[in-house]
């Protein structure tokens, strides 16, 4: 193994593929910073630049683009609530708020700073577990699949502000209908689709997102007038004394949570994001750790999905599928024997993401005073400047002007939504899990034929369903510890 | 007077050369292929490896490729049926689905829309086992099956009644299994089938040869019977579904498809084209590299094929009950 990692530093460190890491991920990062505009995209753009590079150079580049357009994924989320990808909802819940009160330049820094951190840990564990993790990939099936999905789904109480449980609920339960718009993945029947093509594929999530963040944002701002909904001028943009020591060990633990869960084929890094924000505002209001926790899960996680495409060949998500494509028509076959057939790629891929991630770091730093300072520009001009690039991030992932109306529709829809205090989060979350949990779920059934004897002899699912439990029970047993015991004595 | 007048005479000269280059240059030059299918899939693969080949062997300068997804392919299929004008020399590349979701009403238009220019490759369905389980052989699973339909859980990378389930159906019910009975899961994508192949939650998989065989060389997984009319030289140990006495064939085919309104010429120089790739040994190289084996049926062979797969298809599903 050690002879492979020299080896894989001698490739990665060739002028050359030095050069391709840097130019991917500056390509990654750039667009990723678009709003709308997420990884698959960014790749999309680049598969043909690939193609006149050698496999090692080229899947170089390819995933110094996909690491670098998570990394830059966070700052639309921050700045104008428009997450590009699913994997950085969860970075706008206490990113966006900090960018409004005037603080855009920290919370981007602690971005950057925690993505660094998550995406060079996330390179570290693939160095050295790659191998021996390929069988984590395997061991969770669909049982297990839809009783974390739930978990995921329990969390939503998380995201709830205070007496607003029951409106997250609703919220979550109207995303998770949305979800089921399109063609059944498991019986292949057209729901809810009106006989129009269109709708066949189901809402896409870019969509949906851009919709109910960006545009009903700016929706928001032109239906209020007061003053005071303007942006605060950026007054710093520099991490604040105590930030540093705050989120190291936010970043530390999520970390690594974000590169076992973005192991798992299925949505990675976006459960890893949200598991992280969940678990870290349980026992932290901190909104520094509100941003570093999904953004260090996500960046391991998406390192971490490196690992059963490089081990086993299977794309754990849209993005690595096409990058699995890139892959072969590269000449590269990704799988068990590929640390056999190319050493040379598989640990040259893997030395080069902390190269990349440093160049990730000394690029996103030095761009966050200025970047941060588009928040300063005023309403009428940032008004249309956020839907223009929401409709037209959405136009350019799907080239169909039905998905304009539909997501102009899904805009107004969602200002109602929020006017009627509504939170939107959960409706996002609900969507996005929607699919998955459904399909899960069936199988899980089809399995169990109807004895649910058999859930009970594994291990991992048993252990997930108690945390399940334990999520809803926690508020009565907080309730039952803090009843009022007897008559007050006085 | 003599400068304007030879200004003239070279202008005229250039324009002529011009218009005699530029038939032969947009004929030769530049070719359009539309995949109705997101970047990195199985269809963008066959595709983009095709483009590839035809540059490097010259038979076109510049390839360009137009993904447009949506609807499970129909978006493309349709927005390519219906601009004429625009895709008139422009090709569009499709596989089996294109009859397969006819049939299941979800696309109006069929290959009957189309010009079909060449059936490039075939990936035969295959059924494949973990490794670890040596005692099986395809005559022992079937024997179970036969006893008890619900006994073996068996998976594929598609949605029930699609493709994956399909030609399973079609291979069991041949070997007198009550192939309607036979426990199916469904999932979404041959990767993630063959990660609950792996991980024990189905034991027999329904997929495709060419995103299996890496599986198959790392040993990871053993084949059991193949689609194939005859052995193929990939993995030519497995026996085919004709010699295990159950008489069944069938292809996932990817090809190539002209505009309906393509001119004859045009036509006759697009399978040209592919005819003189398809002998080449650039293109052979491909194969290799892919996996893929070669199906190499022109113009009207190709519709012939199509129309013999579709009847076969429309049988089968009518008998299992797949047709909406």
């Amino acid at each position: 193994m050690w002879e492979g990692i020299a080896q894989g530093l001698g490739t990665a460190l060739d002028p050359a593929n030095l050069l391709w890491v840097a130019a991917g991920c500056c390509a990654g990062t750039l667009i990723g910073m678009l709003p709308g505009l997420g990884p698959i995209t960014a790749i999309a753009l680049m598969i043909p630049v690939s193609y006149t590079l050698d496999p090692a150079a080229g899947l170089i580049m390819m995933a110094g683009v996909y690491y670098g357009a998570v990394f830059g994924g966070s700052t639309s989320s921050i700045l104008i609530n428009a997450p590009g990808v699913a994997s950085t909802v969860a970075t706008s819940f206490d990113g966006y708020p900090m960018a409004r009160a005037g603080e855009a330049g920290r919370a981007l820094a602690i971005a950057a700073y925690a993505s660094f951190a998550g995406g060079t840990i996330g390179a570290l564990a693939l160095l050295l577990f790659a191998g021996a993790l390929a069988s984590w990939a395997t061991a969770f099936q669909s049982p297990e699949y839809t009783l974390i999905l739930v978990l995921a789904l329990s969390s939503i109480a998380a995201f709830a502000e205070r007496g607003r449980v029951a409106r997250s609920c609703v919220a979550a339960l109207l995303g998770l209908m949305l979800g089921t718009v399109g063609t059944d993945q498991s019986a292949g029947v057209q729901r809810f689709t009106f006989g129009r093509l269109d709708l066949m594929d189901g809402i896409s999530f870019i969509l949906l997102a851009m919709a109910v963040f960006a545009l009903a944002e700016a929706f928001h701002m032109l239906t209020t007038r007061e003053r005071g909904g303007d942006y605060r001028p950026a007054a710093s943009v520099r991490l604040r004394k105590g930030d540093a020591r705050a989120i190291t060990p936010t970043v530390g633990r999520n970390s690594a949570l974000g590169f076992l869960v973005g192991i798992l084929p299925g949505a990675g890094a976006t459960l890893a994001s949200f598991f992280a924000y969940d678990f870290e505002k349980r026992f932290n209001r901190n909104p520094a750790c509100g941003i570093a926790a999904p953004e260090a899960a996500n960046n391991a996680a998406c390192t971490g999905s490196f690992v059963p495409l490089l081990t086993l060949g299977i794309p754990g998500s849209g993005t690595t599928a096409v990058l699995l494509g890139v892959m072969l028509s590269l000449g590269i076959q990704p799988g068990p024997r590929l640390l056999e057939t190319d050493p040379a790629v598989f640990w040259g891929v893997i030395v080069s993401m902390y190269i990349g991630n440093l160049v990730l770091l000394a690029l996103n730093l030095p761009l966050i005073p200025y970047i941060s300072r588009l928040i300063q520009i005023s309403r009428p001009v940032l008004i249309p400047f956020v839907a223009a690039f929401s409709l037209v991030g959405v136009y350019l992932t799907t080239s169909n002007v039905f998905d304009l109306y539909l997501m102009l529709g899904f805009g107004v829809a969602a200002l109602i939504l929020r006017s009627w205090g509504f939170p939107l989060a959960p409706l996002l979350l609900g969507f996005i899990l929607s699919g998955m949990l459904e399909e899960n779920l069936r199988r899980t059934f089809y399995l169990v034929d109807g004895s649910f004897s058999m859930l009970l002899h594994r291990p991992a699912t048993l252990v997930l369903a108690i945390a399940c439990a334990a999520i809803w029970m926690a508020p009565a047993i907080r309730w039952w510890r803090n009843r009022p015991r007897g008559e007050p004595r006085s | 007077m003599k400068l304007p007048g030879s200004r003239r005479g070279t202008a005229s000269i250039c324009l002529a050369l011009c218009a005699c280059l530029f038939p032969i240059a947009a004929a030769a030059e530049r070719l359009h292929i539309v995949i109705p299918a997101a970047a990195g899939g199985g269809l963008d693969g066959t595709a983009r490896a095709a483009g590839r080949a035809l540059t490097a062997m010259e038979l076109a300068g510049t390839v360009s490729f137009e993904n447009i997804a949506g609807a499970g392919g129909g978006r493309g299929l349709s927005v390519f049926v219906e601009n004429t004008a625009r895709f008139r020399e422009a090709l569009i590349v499709n596989s089996t689905p294109l009859i397969l979701r006819r049939l299941q009403n979800l696309y109006p238009l069929s290959f009957r829309d189309l010009t079909p220019i060449v059936g490039l490759v075939a990936d035969y369905g295959i059924f494949v086992v973990r490794n670890e389980e040596p005692a099986d052989s395809w005559l022992s699973v079937v024997t179970r099956l036969r006893e008890n339909p619900r006994a073996v859980i068996m998976g594929g990378g598609s949605a029930r009644g699609s493709l994956d389930h399909i030609v399973a159906a079609l291979a069991l019910d041949a070997a007198g299994v009550d192939a309607r009975r036979v426990r199916y899961l469904p999932y979404d994508g041959g990767g993630k089938a063959m990660l609950a192949l792996l991980g024990d939650e189905i034991e027999l998989l329904s997929t495709g040869l060419g995103e299996t065989l890496p599986f198959i060389r790392a040993g990871q997984v053993r084949v059991l019977a193949i689609t194939a009319p005859e052995r193929v030289k990939a993995i030519e140990d497995v026996p085919t579904l004709t010699e295990l006495g159950c008489p069944v064939r069938f292809a996932n085919w990817r090809g190539l498809f002209a505009s309906p309104a393509v001119d004859e010429d045009v036509r006759v120089s697009h399978i040209q084209r592919f005819r003189t790739l398809t002998a080449s040994d650039t293109w052979s190289g491909t194969l290799e590299q892919y996996g893929w084996e070669p199906l190499n049926l022109f113009g009207e062979d190709f519709t012939r094929y199509l129309e013999q797969q579709e009847s076969l298809l429309r049988e089968t599903m009518a008998k299992l009950g797949f047709t909406r």
